[in-house]
């Protein structure tokens, strides 16, 4: 096989970061190339180089031998080059058809021809197995069916070089399967494609040969046959760990957090969460497993009352608190480390020892008004216990790292001393060294007696820290297995929505003990 | 014809006469703004601008006389003020709420600066040329209707024209669907290859002739003479008709008849001696203009996603 | 590749660096704003001398800067605590008019025979701040409310709702309020309800006392107060606000009241301290350039008073200029106003450095790292 594009020498620079350090990349015709780093390895950095998205700082790109510039996606669409991004790149209230046709010119001249454009779309759709309406419009279209949308919108196009950057985060196993399958075939039409991940069976899987990059540096690339997980992963990393975290045993206590049939809609008034019911007990991590947007977000807020309840109950400590109020809530025993750092969990513009005290702001009172040198006390004492590096806590939030920031949200929701502690995806985004130490904290929380409920779409976090998983697809619970026991296959398939014959069936009846107390 | 009806009829002429007549000005203004709105771009400058292009039509007219000559100088200086905006939104990426309100101060200073380095400090008004009503011949004679729909000035319905042409480019070309992409998501219009700086630039462009010749229509069709005061408010009234339009062209050709109705209905109360407050139907169209917006009745406008919101590409 | 000029990647956020940028545009706006002057065949340099030795280095004319700075801060002040709190209100000119309009009423009120009756000073004075604050706070407070509950876009109907006030106004010195004669205005408010004279033979008034106190007050709500950390948390990010358990919708209309509260504040310091009556056009677009007023002060309370001074005064030396030197007044707002869209423009200039070693060309290094 030819190598049909290359990269050379790419530098690119990001403020304090070089995100991508003297990078070279070949990719072959008819092949599909994974792109496998960890979060902050630099891999959408340079795929967003290669689609014209960043400018490069110095290096060149090559394809079939000739320089090409691509100053702006305007330039890489023409030669043929498409990109599906991790977040989709559709405007919502359009159609399918105008999603497609959009910034191209063709037909018509000026005027748009979207007759012609449907049925070329839904030729095509065809042709690939990719059912598709071409006047539905995209916001009202499931995640899966928007993935299609964004493929066929290359494939409209004609691009013979498709980058694939993180496709599989929103799919079933089911739906990636179908996807790989359509990755194949269009690799036997000769296409290139470049699938950008950091989940190496799915490159075992599909890919004919992998690059990987660490701290924005290419390490190696290899034919996937000549290679293993075990090799790829000390690629990876950069040494030769298993993540791997080590909870000592302890007896959960009663149960501190019960929810029964509880139901939340989203804002479309969607059900997202359909009478789920749980119980957490003190010392215990309960993980949430499940593929994103199966309710998970939903239940988290529903349970801070960031979300209203339609109906069920929410019982702390024996307490009925459906219908508190957001700072009761806080105030009466559940804290909470959102997904989003930047914008739910911090605000950025405000210095380190203001975020410290957000959600306490009315804890830090001397008559009217703030108590600015206790408030100040207290964040020398989260730093100072967590481990929080920069320079001070009057430096601006936002200047800290992923890491240091979520230590700060995590120890400043731990110091807080409720008794139930909801965490969802506490270390996406995050390089080895903080995952360990995010680790490291929850099972510290744990063994002082918390109840935690662990939210995650990582499998391999929830199997290391979580003393049971439970699984949910469609808003509801498919199943709760013990985590020692828990085959990845079993979960795969209840996240999937299949139940499998013999896990633990749950639903409103888990009234008696967790089985797996004793690990 | 007996006297009541006859009033009545005047009074029913006279009304629609004037609320024809008043809203050809800020609909102009709020189609130029529909682009820019469309493109991701809230541009409050329009009022400022339509000051600016009242001047211009103005000294044109004063000095040559010729009154076409006299529009387009006023699209031309909306334009080139609008550059100015679009530089300051787009490219700066200044908020664009800030830069547009100050930008109305800038432009009323240099407004009656300008005004009064040309005119001199001459007490009257110097008033100019302007478009005369039409009266199609015949058509004129329709009782109600004739005098109300083809007694207006070809300025009104070259407006109407425009109205459409907007609907037709906005929905129904490749250029106006780039334009509403950079509106809605612009990194997806990004992504599809637009450059989504030149549809906000094109956009604010736009909204400048607009409102440059919404100007140039107040003082050649309605005023026929420049002062401060002139535009008072209707650029920030045209900013409401877009919304109450639904940023769309036609709708806001309705909505703009509403607003004039609103006006001319206090004119033409004044008129025909009636004693409800002058001011409180001064006021309508703004009443009128917030309740829309605030999704009271009617539903709540959905704007363009990305509406205000600037966008860097790295 | 070494240039002059190098992109910064993380614009400087120094003070210094502030400082900088603000004079740099004030300086440009005012060499833009020189060859107006010379255009009308004045030294731009006595121009400029006209224009602030009149405001600032008269009595009088130092006494009229404080008259126009009031309202002007107390506005500023408005705009501090909505927009830091996430309100981006524009309404100033409609609470400064309600404000005037509550505070003109109670002073009509204590006019001998009418239904209060002359009261002394002291508790005329709370009455009609109290009057003009909940006036104003009730005219913003409104859109706040439609804001909070509705989601309706506060910008449009802020500015719309100017134009609501400034009728209703009109109609009440064209109507209930009007004093027999031919101008639409009212009486002139009994003397026991004007704000004292504060500096001997100048028009100075007390409406710039309580202009200092609203600053110092706004700053120690902003600053150390649980509900102005709790304001200013709403306005960077509501969904943080909403997580740690802040009433969004109840701040935003609380904020929207005390600033509304302001703005009717300052419309009371021109109606009791400087008019002494109600009149249409009372407000006079000090609304707007109060907000310009904040943003220039860059929504510090502390220097808004400072900043207050030099736009009022520059407004002081417009006219004395007018009359000196017949350049007309309204080349002082083109120079305010392109000071400010210098100074917005000015900010890009914040993400470059100037390279000193240019020459030898060395790029600048940055030091490998691994971002999150």
């Amino acid at each position: 096989m030819k190598d049909f594009l290359e990269m050379r020498n790419i530098v690119k620079r990001f403020p304090g970061v070089v995100a991508n350090n003297r990078v070279n990349l070949t990719i072959r015709a008819g092949e599909i190339h994974a792109l496998l780093g960890e979060n902050g390895a630099g891999k959408s950095t340079l795929m967003q180089i290669l689609y014209g998205f960043h400018s490069m700082d110095s290096g060149e790109i090559r394809m079939d031998g000739k320089q090409i510039r691509l100053d702006s996606p305007k330039d890489a669409i023409a030669l043929g080059i498409g990109m599906v991004h991790q977040e989709f790149m559709l405007v919502r209230p359009f159609t399918v058809v105008e999603n497609t046709v959009l910034g191209m010119r063709e037909g018509r001249g000026p005027l748009l021809d979207l007759e012609q454009a449907s049925r070329k779309l839904q030729e095509l759709s065809n042709r690939h197995g990719l059912a598709l309406d071409p006047a539905a419009r995209v916001g009202s279209l499931p995640i899966g069916v928007q993935q299609r949308v964004e493929i066929l919108k290359l494939l409209y196009r004609d691009a013979s070089l498709l980058i694939l950057d993180e496709p599989t985060a929103v799919l079933t196993p089911q739906e990636k399967d179908q996807l790989f399958a359509i990755l194949r075939k269009l690799k036997q039409d000769g296409r290139s494609v470049v699938i950008v991940t950091h989940k190496l069976k799915e490159i075992m899987e599909c890919a004919d040969r992998v690059t990987v990059m660490r701290d924005g540096q290419v390490v190696a690339t290899r034919e996937v046959r000549e290679t293993s997980e075990h090799e790829l992963t000390r690629l990876m990393v950069g040494r030769d760990v298993n993540l791997r975290a080590i909870k000592p045993e302890r007896k959960p206590g009663a149960a501190v957090l019960q929810v029964k049939d509880l139901r939340v809609e989203d804002e479309s008034g969607r059900e997202k969460v359909c009478g789920l019911s749980l119980e957490v007990h003190a010392g215990e991590i309960l993980g949430v497993a499940g593929v994103d947007g199966n309710g998970q977000s939903e239940l988290a807020e529903a349970l801070l009352h960031l979300r209203r309840i339609e109906g069920g109950q929410v019982i702390v400590n024996g307490a009925d608190v459906t219908s508190r109020s957001v700072a009761e809530h806080r105030a009466g025993g559940i804290s909470y480390v959102p997904a989003d750092r930047r914008r739910v969990g911090s605000v950025p513009e405000m210095s380190v020892a203001d975020n410290a005290i957000l959600g306490q702001q009315r804890k830090y009172v001397r008559g009217l008004f703030r108590d600015l040198d206790e408030a100040r006390k207290s964040a020398e004492k989260l730093t100072a216990r967590f481990g929080i590096r920069g320079s001070g806590i009057d430096q601006g939030a936002g200047k800290l790292s992923g890491g240091n920031l979520q230590k700060l949200i995590l120890g400043r929701e731990i110091l807080r001393g409720s008794a139930v502690l909801v965490v969802e995806q506490p270390t996406r985004g995050l390089d080895v060294g903080a995952v360990e130490s995010v680790w490291q904290e929850l099972i510290r929380a744990r063994q002082e007696g918390k109840a935690i409920l662990l939210i995650s779409a990582e499998l391999d976090e929830l199997l290391n820290l979580a003393d049971r998983i439970a699984v949910m697809f469609e808003g509801r619970i498919m199943g709760i297995v013990d985590a020692v026991a828990a085959s990845v296959e079993v979960i795969g398939l209840m996240m999937a929505g299949i139940r499998p014959a013999g896990a633990a069936n749950t639903g409103a009846t888990m009234k008696e003990a967790p089985s797996g107390e004793t690990v | 014809m007996n006297g009541p009806s006859f009033v009545l009829s005047a009074f029913v002429v006279t009304w629609l006469t004037a609320s024809l007549r008043l809203a050809g000005p800020v609909l102009l203004a709020a189609l130029g703004e529909t682009f820019a709105e469309q493109s991701g771009v809230l541009n409050v400058g329009i009022e400022g601008t339509m000051l600016l292009g009242a001047l211009a039509s103005f000294l044109v007219s004063f000095y040559s006389g010729m009154i076409w000559a006299s529009l387009i100088a006023a699209v031309l200086a909306g334009i080139a003020a609008n550059l100015f905006l679009a530089w300051m939104y787009v490219t700066i990426r200044a908020n664009q709420v800030v830069s547009g309100l100050v930008f109305n101060v800038f432009a009323v200073g240099v407004a009656s600066t300008v005004y009064r380095k040309a005119m001199g400090d001459s007490a009257l008004p110097e008033s100019i040329a302007m478009f005369q009503p039409l009266h199609i011949p015949g058509l004129t004679r329709i009782p109600i209707l004739g005098p109300v729909l083809f007694g207006q000035t070809i300025l009104f319905y070259a407006t109407l024209l425009l109205a459409c042409i907007a609907y037709f480019i906005l929905f129904k070309t490749n250029l106006g669907l780039a334009l509403r992409a950079s509106g809605e998501n612009p990194a997806a219009a990004a992504s599809a290859g637009i450059s989504v700086a030149r549809m906000r630039y094109l956009g604010t462009l736009i909204s400048g002739a607009g409102a440059g010749m919404a100007g140039g229509y107040l003082v050649l069709a309605q005023v026929g003479l420049f002062r401060e005061s002139i535009v008072s408010g209707q650029g920030f009234i045209a900013l409401g008709i877009v919304i109450f339009g639904r940023w769309n062209p036609l709708k806001a050709a309705v909505a703009a008849m509403v607003f004039g109705a609103c006006d001319a209905l206090q004119l033409s109360l004044q008129i025909f001696g009636s004693h409800v407050p002058s001011q409180l139907l001064l006021a309508l169209p703004y009443i009128v203009t917030i309740l829309a917006i605030s999704g009271l009745f009617g539903g709540k406008a959905v704007q363009p996603a990305a509406l205000m919101v600037p966008y860097d590409r790295e | 590749m070494a240039r002059l000029f190098e992109r910064r990647l993380v614009p400087a956020d120094s003070p210094a660096a502030i400082m900088a940028t603000t004079s740099a545009a004030f300086l440009a706006a005012m060499l833009a704003a020189a060859f107006l002057f010379v255009s009308y065949d004045a030294s731009p340099f006595q121009a400029y001398y006209a224009l602030f030795h009149e405001p600032f280095a008269t009595l009088r004319g130092f006494g009229y800067s404080l008259v126009r700075a009031s309202p002007l801060a107390l506005i500023a002040l408005g705009t501090i605590v909505s927009w830091r709190s996430g309100f981006s209100y524009l309404g100033f000119e409609g609470c400064f008019v309600v404000g005037a309009a509550a505070a003109g009423w109670v002073a009509l009120l204590t006019a001998q025979g009418a239904a209060i009756g002359p009261i002394p000073f002291i508790l005329f004075l709370p009455l009609a701040i109290l009057a003009a604050y909940l006036a104003g706070g009730a005219w913003a407070g409104i859109v706040g409310l439609v804001r909070a509950r509705l989601g309706g876009n506060e910008v449009l109907i802020s500015l719309m709702s100017n134009y609501v006030a400034i009728f209703i106004l009109q109609y009440l010195v064209s109507g209930p309020l009007r004093a027999p004669g031919s101008l639409p205005e009212s009486r002139l408010f009994p003397k026991g309800s004007w704000l004292p004279f504060i500096l001997p033979g100048t028009r100075a008034h007390a409406g710039i006392l309580i202009a200092i106190a609203a600053a110092g007050i706004v700053w120690v709500l902003l600053k150390k107060m649980p509900l102005g950390y709790e304001f200013i948390v709403t306005g960077f990010s509501p969904s943080a606000a909403r997580y740690a358990g802040i009433d969004v919708g109840r701040r935003l209309l609380l904020a929207s009241f005390f600033a509304g509260g302001l703005g009717g504040v300052a419309g009371l310091t021109e109606a009791l301290g400087s008019q002494h009556r109600l009149m249409d056009g009372i407000s006079g677009g000090v609304g707007f350039v109060g907000i310009v007023v904040a943003l220039l002060a860059r929504l510090n309370p502390l220097a808004v008073i400072p900043t207050a001074l030099l736009y009022g005064g520059m407004s002081v030396g417009a006219d004395a200029m007018q009359r000196r030197a017949s350049i007309p007044s309204s080349i002082t707002f083109i120079l305010q106003s392109l000071a400010v869209l210098l100074v917005l423009a000015f900010d890009v200039l914040r993400y470059y450095k100037i390279n000193f070693d240019f020459r030898r060309g060395t790029p600048s290094s940055t030091a490998p790292q691994v971002s999150e």
